[in-house]
């Protein structure tokens, strides 16, 4: 029996650097951290029992500048694929810092990376790199702009497809209504509504950019009903619309072919970026061949995209992921997890709800209708070593051990029972 | 951009409306109603909201609809009432002539005493118990213009549209709250501390809760440094806060 399987009690931490960290960079950065990473966005609630930076990492774990270690199931929301410095693909990446990395004539493994993404991608003939998901995004839609000639995109309600203008919301800070002007919004998995959309703007739709199921934040995720996909890009194809997927989160956590591969169906064009390549910077999105030529006219571009270091880091990634079948070790991983939560969760009165796919699992406590309790319940976990988030799907790595697993539920545990205390009324 | 509409449900239901609440908290704002026949005055904006104020012993009331008033303020347009707020337009009553007595000097004494505690001067500040009724007044005007500008603004609606329904509570740590309450993406705002809510925002201390009306801090960045406490259904405070971001540029 291993020692995490008998520990049932886990002290809270403090996070006293973390504070004084936070209130430095206050001072000089907005919001301390901004975005996703950030209390704000980030759902760190209450702030003061989340850690505000890192120390350092390694494999499944980070540790805080308390020294704290948390086991990570957020994973720097994705890119952490492998395991925090993985040897293979750091080796790799060293290797290529060798022979250079930001040359003025590309280094030849740009073209070993594409060909080795062609390969792999069901849907993709060519690979157009970047640095961001938001960068991928924008591509796709520039392309399917530049190819059809027409400018409105459709959405599914609950999108994310990144920071740009164009992608954001007509309330968001700094947004014009002009800059989403050309968006048309409907239900996910909502055939009827998605056909009206499409018959009310017709000939004026350049694309669908859509998640390949709906992993929004704050609810239950959600599959796609049998035969949707297929009806869609029927509808598509039909009105010479294009389907991008943006495949940012969910890339090769479901299927190293892509997601429209998972779903049974083919995309125009498929965004990448998260677990490409374990944590080294880049992103990309790849494409059918009859837009290359759209691609290829773009003006677009960046003093980092072709760094080559990247491209290194993503061979050496995806080969791994290959040869490991990451798919199905994510599939096993989550399942384990999330069942051992469930469990855990039943045992301590709470009904939680585990969506989406195992290998990046979405949990929502439902004993109330306000998120209360679970915001409550994360707080517990993350402040006894076990990162979670309350809002956000989570990611599954490949450096995750079983051993992790039943500590994480251990942990899990002994928050149930904390949260318990706070919340009689649960019985 | 301000759109003149959303700004006078604002100055109506929200500036006016605290007369009520100032009548209640100042001693000063319910002696100059005292000794006085219950009066009703209407507010009527054309292509704009419509209610009216009663005032009786002490007290006011507001309803909506102005049917039943002494006194009719007809406004030609929201633009046109705006200006009685902001103090370009004078006001020609349609009826009641006879009460334009309290018209011109109990109902201008309390609008003026309002001013007073929605723009205190430092001065006025450095006295608690004013600080105290200042900081009350100023978040029910937000709250309720909250509800306005999510009911009538192109954007708010926007906002509105994104928010599932529920109670979300507004507060001041130690202080006074208000209910938003959220049916059918239409926001109603109620000057009381809600028996429950789907979602809390609370300011932890009266100087946050002023900066973030007067949009001098952000939501986000007073998160970070525990300025602001945030509990429970996420998406509603998130779109609640995109709402308050364009009150703080009708209420500048």
């Amino acid at each position: 029996m291993s020692k995490a399987k008998e520990k049932t009690e886990y002290p809270c931490y403090t996070t006293t650097k973390s504070d004084e960290w936070y209130a430095r960079a206050a001072e000089v950065i907005p919001a301390g951290v901004y975005g996703h990473l950030g209390p704000a966005e980030g759902q760190f609630i209450p702030v003061n029992r989340w850690p505000r930076f890192s120390d350092r990492a390694k494999g499944s774990y980070f540790w805080d500048v308390d020294g704290n270690r948390y086991i990570d199931y957020m994973c720097a929301y994705g890119p952490n694929v492998l395991g925090y410095g993985d040897p293979d693909v750091d080796a790799a990446a060293i290797k290529q810092i060798e022979l250079g990395n930001c040359t003025t004539s590309p280094n030849k493994i740009m073209v070993e990376c594409a060909e080795l993404l062609v390969d792999t991608v069901a849907s993709a003939d060519w690979a157009f790199f970047c640095k961001n998901g938001n960068d991928a995004t924008q591509g796709a839609i520039l392309t399917a702009r530049a190819h059809t000639h027409r400018k409105k995109l459709i959405f599914f309600k609950g999108f994310y497809h990144g920071v740009s203008p164009t992608v954001q919301k007509i309330d968001y800070p700094g947004v014009t209504p002009e800059d989403v002007a050309n968006n048309l919004y409907t239900a996910w998995d909502d055939i009827e509504g998605f056909k009206r959309i499409v018959e009310e703007n017709k000939g004026e739709i350049a694309a669908l950019i859509a998640q390949p199921y709906d992993h929004g934040n704050f609810y239950d995720n959600k599959f796609p009903a049998e035969g949707f996909w297929q009806e869609v890009r029927k509808i598509c194809t039909e009105n010479e619309i294009l389907i991008i997927v943006d495949d940012v989160r969910t890339g090769f956590r479901l299927d190293l072919a892509g997601s429209d591969h998972y779903f049974g169906f083919e995309a125009d064009l498929i965004c990448f970026c998260k677990a490409l390549a374990n944590g080294y910077n880049m992103s990309a999105f790849c494409g059918k061949e009859f837009l290359k030529g759209a691609a290829s006219g773009l003006s677009y571009t960046g003093s980092y995209w072709m760094s080559a270091v990247p491209f290194a880091a993503c061979i050496a990634c995806i080969n791994k992921m290959k040869e490991i079948n990451a798919p199905a070790l994510f599939k096993e991983l989550g399942t384990e997890f999330t069942e051992g939560l469930k469990a855990a969760a039943a045992e301590n009165g709470f009904d939680l709800v585990v969506s989406g796919a195992p290998s990046l699992f979405y949990l929502r406590i439902a004993n109330d209708d306000s998120l209360m309790i679970h915001q409550d319940w994360i707080a517990e976990c993350v402040n006894r070593g076990l990162f979670l988030a309350s809002h956000h799907n989570h990611f599954i790595n490949a450096s995750l051990t079983h051993d992790d697993i039943k500590e994480s539920i251990a942990i899990a545990e002994d928050a149930f029972r904390a949260t318990r205390k706070l919340h009689p009324e649960i019985g | 951009m301000i759109d003149q509409k959303t700004l006078a449900y604002i100055n109506l239901y929200g500036i006016l409306g605290a007369l009520e609440n100032l009548c209640e908290l100042v001693p000063e704002a319910g002696e100059l109603l005292t000794n006085k026949k219950p009066l009703t005055i209407g507010f009527d904006v054309k292509g704009g909201p419509a209610a009216s104020i009663t005032f009786y012993n002490g007290r006011c009331k507001m309803t909506d609809g102005c049917g039943k008033c002494d006194v009719k303020l007809p406004f030609g347009s929201p633009e046109k009432f705006n200006g009685l707020i902001d103090g370009t337009t004078t006001p020609i009553p349609s009826k009641g002539y006879l009460h334009i007595g309290f018209l011109l000097k109990s109902f201008t004494a309390l609008t003026d005493l309002l001013s007073k505690y929605l723009q205190p001067s430092e001065e006025d500040l450095k006295d608690p118990d004013f600080f105290n009724i200042s900081t009350t007044l100023t978040l029910y005007v937000v709250g309720v213009a909250l509800a306005q500008v999510a009911n009538q603004d192109e954007i708010g609606k926007f906002s509105a549209s994104n928010t599932p329904d529920g109670s979300v509570m507004l507060d001041i740590k130690g202080g006074p709250a208000v209910e938003l309450v959220i049916k059918n993406h239409h926001f109603i705002c109620l000057k009381k501390r809600p028996e429950k809510y789907r979602a809390s925002m609370t300011f932890v201390d009266v100087e946050t809760a002023n900066a973030l009306f007067n949009g001098t801090i952000n939501a986000l960045a007073a998160l970070g440094v525990g300025k602001v406490e945030m509990h429970g259904m996420s998406n509603m405070l998130d779109n609640v806060n995109r709402i308050l971001d364009r009150v703080s540029l009708y209420l500048a």
